[in-house]
Protein backbone atom coordinates (compact mmCIF):
# COMPACT_ATOMS: atom_id res chain seq x y z
CA UNK A 1 0.00 0.00 0.00
CA UNK A 2 2.94 2.43 1.48
CA UNK A 3 4.91 1.15 -1.94
CA UNK A 4 1.39 2.21 -4.44
CA UNK A 5 1.39 5.47 -2.79
CA UNK A 6 4.95 6.29 -3.20
CA UNK A 7 4.67 5.14 -6.99
CA UNK A 8 1.14 7.72 -7.41
CA UNK A 9 3.56 10.34 -5.79
CA UNK A 10 6.56 9.53 -7.84
CA UNK A 11 4.18 9.06 -11.13
CA UNK A 12 2.55 12.28 -10.85
CA UNK A 13 5.88 14.00 -9.84
CA UNK A 14 7.29 12.61 -13.49
CA UNK A 15 3.65 14.27 -15.04
CA UNK A 16 3.97 17.27 -13.46
CA UNK A 17 7.86 17.46 -14.38
CA UNK A 18 7.05 16.62 -18.01
CA UNK A 19 4.39 19.24 -18.79
CA UNK A 20 6.83 21.80 -16.71
CA UNK A 21 9.07 20.68 -19.07
CA UNK A 22 6.50 20.91 -21.95
CA UNK A 23 5.92 24.64 -20.77
CA UNK A 24 9.73 25.37 -20.78
CA UNK A 25 10.17 24.49 -24.59
CA UNK A 26 7.00 26.22 -25.23
CA UNK A 27 8.18 29.25 -23.36
CA UNK A 28 11.52 29.14 -25.11
CA UNK A 29 9.90 28.96 -28.47
CA UNK A 30 7.85 32.49 -27.71
CA UNK A 31 11.20 33.58 -27.55
CA UNK A 32 11.99 33.07 -31.25
CA UNK A 33 10.98 36.22 -33.18
CA UNK A 34 9.02 35.07 -36.73
CA UNK A 35 11.79 35.11 -39.65
CA UNK A 36 14.47 33.77 -37.95
CA UNK A 37 15.32 31.32 -39.93
CA UNK A 38 15.90 34.27 -42.73
CA UNK A 39 17.93 36.34 -40.16
CA UNK A 40 20.20 33.24 -39.45
CA UNK A 41 20.95 32.59 -43.00
CA UNK A 42 21.91 36.53 -43.70
CA UNK A 43 24.21 36.47 -40.62
CA UNK A 44 25.85 33.34 -41.87
CA UNK A 45 26.21 34.67 -45.43
CA UNK A 46 27.20 38.43 -43.99
CA UNK A 47 29.59 36.07 -41.59
CA UNK A 48 31.08 34.14 -43.95
CA UNK A 49 33.12 35.92 -46.57
CA UNK A 50 33.63 39.14 -45.01
CA UNK A 51 35.69 36.46 -41.98
CA UNK A 52 38.71 36.28 -44.44
CA UNK A 53 38.39 39.73 -46.18
CA UNK A 54 38.49 41.87 -42.56
CA UNK A 55 41.09 39.72 -41.39
CA UNK A 56 42.88 40.19 -44.38
CA UNK A 57 42.19 44.11 -45.05
CA UNK A 58 43.01 44.14 -40.79
CA UNK A 59 46.42 42.40 -41.68
CA UNK A 60 46.95 44.86 -45.01
CA UNK A 61 46.05 47.86 -42.73
CA UNK A 62 48.71 46.83 -39.78
CA UNK A 63 51.54 46.17 -42.45
CA UNK A 64 50.55 49.58 -44.23
CA UNK A 65 50.77 51.30 -40.56
CA UNK A 66 53.71 49.73 -40.00
CA UNK A 67 55.20 50.50 -43.08
CA UNK A 68 54.64 54.11 -42.85
CA UNK A 69 55.89 54.25 -39.47
CA UNK A 70 59.34 52.60 -40.34
CA UNK A 71 59.59 54.79 -43.42
CA UNK A 72 58.63 58.26 -41.43
CA UNK A 73 61.08 57.14 -38.65
CA UNK A 74 64.24 56.77 -41.70
CA UNK A 75 62.88 59.71 -43.40
CA UNK A 76 63.02 61.42 -40.14
CA UNK A 77 66.68 59.76 -38.44
CA UNK A 78 68.50 59.91 -41.76
CA UNK A 79 67.51 63.53 -42.00
CA UNK A 80 68.41 64.86 -38.62
CA UNK A 81 71.80 62.17 -39.49
CA UNK A 82 72.49 64.38 -42.59
CA UNK A 83 72.33 67.80 -41.01
CA UNK A 84 74.75 66.73 -38.22
CA UNK A 85 77.21 64.94 -41.17
CA UNK A 86 77.11 68.26 -42.69
CA UNK A 87 77.82 70.45 -39.64
CA UNK A 88 80.50 68.25 -38.88
CA UNK A 89 82.09 68.43 -42.59
CA UNK A 90 81.28 72.41 -42.63
CA UNK A 91 83.31 72.66 -39.13
CA UNK A 92 86.39 70.63 -40.54
CA UNK A 93 86.29 72.88 -43.87
CA UNK A 94 86.37 75.90 -41.67
CA UNK A 95 89.31 74.59 -39.68
CA UNK A 96 91.34 73.30 -42.33
CA UNK A 97 91.03 76.98 -43.82
CA UNK A 98 91.61 78.67 -40.89
CA UNK A 99 95.15 75.89 -40.64
CA UNK A 100 95.96 77.18 -44.36
CA UNK A 101 95.65 80.79 -43.42
CA UNK A 102 98.01 80.40 -40.62
CA UNK A 103 100.62 78.13 -42.30
CA UNK B 1 20.42 4.56 -37.04
CA UNK B 2 21.72 2.85 -40.24
CA UNK B 3 24.08 5.29 -41.90
CA UNK B 4 23.17 3.70 -45.44
CA UNK B 5 19.55 4.16 -45.52
CA UNK B 6 19.10 7.37 -46.67
CA UNK B 7 15.89 9.26 -44.98
CA UNK B 8 14.07 12.55 -45.62
CA UNK B 9 16.32 14.56 -43.39
CA UNK B 10 19.54 12.60 -44.24
CA UNK B 11 18.67 14.21 -48.01
CA UNK B 12 17.83 17.21 -46.55
CA UNK B 13 21.19 17.65 -44.87
CA UNK B 14 22.99 16.39 -47.71
CA UNK B 15 21.06 19.04 -49.93
CA UNK B 16 22.05 21.73 -47.16
CA UNK B 17 25.65 20.53 -47.08
CA UNK B 18 25.90 21.59 -50.86
CA UNK B 19 24.96 24.22 -50.26
CA UNK B 20 20.82 24.53 -51.43
CA UNK B 21 19.66 28.11 -49.20
CA UNK B 22 15.75 26.54 -49.19
CA UNK B 23 17.35 23.17 -47.48
CA UNK B 24 19.14 25.32 -45.27
CA UNK B 25 16.02 27.35 -44.18
CA UNK B 26 14.25 23.96 -43.91
CA UNK B 27 16.64 23.15 -41.36
CA UNK B 28 16.64 25.85 -39.47
CA UNK B 29 12.82 26.08 -39.59
CA UNK B 30 12.67 22.72 -38.18
CA UNK B 31 14.78 22.69 -35.37
CA UNK B 32 14.13 26.45 -34.50
CA UNK B 33 11.99 25.76 -31.59
CA UNK B 34 13.91 22.70 -30.21
CA UNK B 35 17.08 24.00 -30.51
CA UNK B 36 15.46 27.22 -28.27
CA UNK B 37 14.03 24.70 -25.75
CA UNK B 38 17.09 23.33 -25.07
CA UNK B 39 19.19 26.20 -25.27
CA UNK B 40 17.10 27.63 -22.49
CA UNK B 41 16.94 24.69 -20.49
CA UNK B 42 20.87 25.18 -19.90
CA UNK B 43 21.22 28.65 -19.74
CA UNK B 44 17.80 29.49 -17.91
CA UNK B 45 17.97 32.56 -19.37
CA UNK B 46 15.11 33.62 -22.10
CA UNK B 47 17.45 36.85 -23.26
CA UNK B 48 20.20 34.73 -24.53
CA UNK B 49 17.83 32.00 -26.13
CA UNK B 50 17.39 34.04 -29.72
CA UNK B 51 20.83 35.16 -29.68
CA UNK B 52 22.37 31.52 -28.72
CA UNK B 53 20.04 29.61 -31.32
CA UNK B 54 20.85 31.73 -33.81
CA UNK B 55 24.93 31.47 -33.25
CA UNK B 56 24.30 27.55 -32.89
CA UNK B 57 22.54 27.40 -36.69
CA UNK B 58 25.28 30.27 -38.08
CA UNK B 59 27.85 27.02 -36.70
CA UNK B 60 25.49 24.80 -38.06
CA UNK B 61 25.88 26.12 -41.80
CA UNK B 62 29.45 26.55 -41.23
CA UNK B 63 30.49 23.36 -40.43
CA UNK B 64 27.98 21.40 -41.71
CA UNK B 65 30.32 20.00 -45.15
CA UNK B 66 32.15 19.07 -41.83
CA UNK B 67 29.29 16.35 -41.26
CA UNK B 68 30.23 13.22 -41.99
CA UNK B 69 26.59 10.94 -41.64
CA UNK B 70 24.11 12.93 -42.64
CA UNK B 71 21.78 10.80 -40.65
CA UNK B 72 23.61 11.26 -37.39
CA UNK B 73 22.78 15.56 -38.13
CA UNK B 74 20.43 15.36 -34.94
CA UNK B 75 23.09 14.04 -32.32
CA UNK B 76 25.58 16.42 -34.32
CA UNK B 77 23.01 19.43 -33.69
CA UNK B 78 22.38 18.99 -30.40
CA UNK B 79 25.94 18.68 -29.83
CA UNK B 80 26.93 21.91 -31.21
CA UNK B 81 24.00 23.74 -29.31
CA UNK B 82 25.25 22.04 -25.85
CA UNK B 83 28.96 23.08 -26.80
CA UNK B 84 27.89 26.88 -26.98
CA UNK B 85 25.51 26.68 -24.34
CA UNK B 86 28.43 25.87 -21.99
CA UNK B 87 31.09 28.57 -23.93
CA UNK B 88 28.22 31.10 -23.58
CA UNK B 89 27.70 30.05 -19.45
CA UNK B 90 32.27 30.29 -18.92
CA UNK B 91 32.36 33.49 -20.69
CA UNK B 92 29.42 34.64 -18.33
CA UNK B 93 31.32 33.37 -15.22
CA UNK B 94 34.36 34.62 -16.54
CA UNK B 95 32.76 38.44 -16.82
CA UNK B 96 31.26 37.96 -13.51
CA UNK B 97 34.78 37.51 -12.00
CA UNK B 98 36.76 40.45 -14.25
CA UNK B 99 33.84 42.81 -14.59
CA UNK B 100 32.12 42.34 -11.11
CA UNK B 101 29.97 45.59 -11.94
CA UNK B 102 28.85 44.18 -14.74
CA UNK B 103 27.46 41.43 -13.40
CA UNK B 104 24.67 43.56 -11.79
CA UNK B 105 23.00 44.64 -14.81
CA UNK B 106 23.50 40.96 -15.99
CA UNK B 107 21.88 39.78 -13.77
CA UNK B 108 18.51 41.82 -14.20
CA UNK B 109 15.62 39.38 -13.23
CA UNK B 110 13.59 37.72 -15.85
CA UNK B 111 10.80 41.10 -16.70
CA UNK B 112 7.04 40.09 -14.87
CA UNK B 113 5.33 37.76 -17.18
CA UNK B 114 8.14 36.73 -19.01
CA UNK B 115 7.65 33.34 -17.07
CA UNK B 116 4.21 33.51 -15.50
CA UNK B 117 3.49 29.47 -14.92
CA UNK B 118 4.15 28.55 -11.62
CA UNK B 119 5.28 24.58 -12.23
CA UNK B 120 7.78 26.25 -15.35
CA UNK B 121 9.14 28.58 -12.51
CA UNK B 122 9.72 25.52 -10.42
CA UNK B 123 11.39 23.63 -12.93
CA UNK B 124 13.96 26.35 -14.29
CA UNK B 125 14.76 27.08 -9.79
CA UNK B 126 15.15 23.26 -9.71
CA UNK B 127 17.56 23.34 -13.04
CA UNK B 128 19.09 26.35 -11.76
CA UNK B 129 20.73 24.20 -8.79
CA UNK B 130 22.35 21.54 -11.23
CA UNK B 131 25.53 22.07 -13.04
CA UNK B 132 25.21 23.44 -16.61
CA UNK B 133 26.62 19.74 -17.69
CA UNK B 134 23.72 18.18 -15.99
CA UNK B 135 20.87 20.18 -17.21
CA UNK B 136 22.45 19.68 -20.51
CA UNK B 137 22.49 15.98 -20.03
CA UNK B 138 18.67 16.27 -18.84
CA UNK B 139 18.30 18.42 -22.12
CA UNK B 140 19.40 15.89 -24.10
CA UNK B 141 17.08 13.35 -22.84
CA UNK B 142 14.01 15.57 -23.50
CA UNK B 143 15.15 16.03 -26.78
CA UNK B 144 14.95 12.35 -27.33
CA UNK B 145 18.43 11.35 -27.64
CA UNK B 146 19.20 7.51 -26.84
CA UNK B 147 21.84 6.71 -23.95
CA UNK B 148 24.42 5.72 -27.21
CA UNK B 149 23.96 8.57 -28.82
CA UNK B 150 24.18 11.48 -25.54
CA UNK B 151 27.56 8.88 -25.03
CA UNK B 152 28.77 9.95 -28.25
CA UNK B 153 27.74 13.43 -28.19
CA UNK B 154 29.74 13.98 -24.58
CA UNK B 155 32.37 11.58 -25.33
CA UNK B 156 32.15 9.23 -22.39
CA UNK B 157 30.93 5.20 -22.05
CA UNK B 158 26.94 4.40 -21.45
CA UNK B 159 27.09 3.06 -18.13
CA UNK B 160 28.56 6.84 -17.19
CA UNK B 161 25.62 8.61 -19.02
CA UNK B 162 23.31 6.31 -17.30
CA UNK B 163 24.92 6.90 -13.72
CA UNK B 164 24.92 10.67 -14.47
CA UNK B 165 21.50 10.90 -15.61
CA UNK B 166 20.52 8.34 -12.58
CA UNK B 167 22.07 11.62 -10.72
CA UNK B 168 20.78 14.58 -12.03
CA UNK B 169 17.44 13.13 -12.18
CA UNK B 170 17.72 12.57 -8.39
CA UNK B 171 18.84 16.11 -7.72
CA UNK B 172 16.45 17.72 -9.88
CA UNK B 173 13.76 15.83 -8.29
CA UNK B 174 14.96 16.88 -4.92
CA UNK B 175 14.87 20.65 -6.22
CA UNK B 176 11.93 20.22 -7.72
CA UNK B 177 9.26 19.02 -5.62
CA UNK B 178 9.43 20.87 -2.61
CA UNK B 179 8.91 23.89 -4.83
CA UNK B 180 6.26 22.42 -6.32
CA UNK B 181 4.60 21.72 -3.21
CA UNK B 182 4.72 24.89 -1.91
Amino acid sequence: MRVNSFANITNQTMKTEDSSWRRLYEHAASQVAPGFADRVLRAARARATPLFLREFAFCAATAALCLVAVALYHTTSSGDENARNLAGWNEIASQSDDLEQTL
Amino acid sequence: MDQSTPTPLGDLVRRAQRGDERAQHDLIVGYQHRVAGFVFAITGRSDAVEDLAQSVFIKMIRALDRLQAPEQFESWLFRLARNTCIDYLRRQKLRRIFLPLAAEYENVPEPPGAVDAEELDALRHALDQLRPQDRALLALVQEGRSHAEIAAILGTSIAAVKARLHRAREQLRQHYQPNHEN
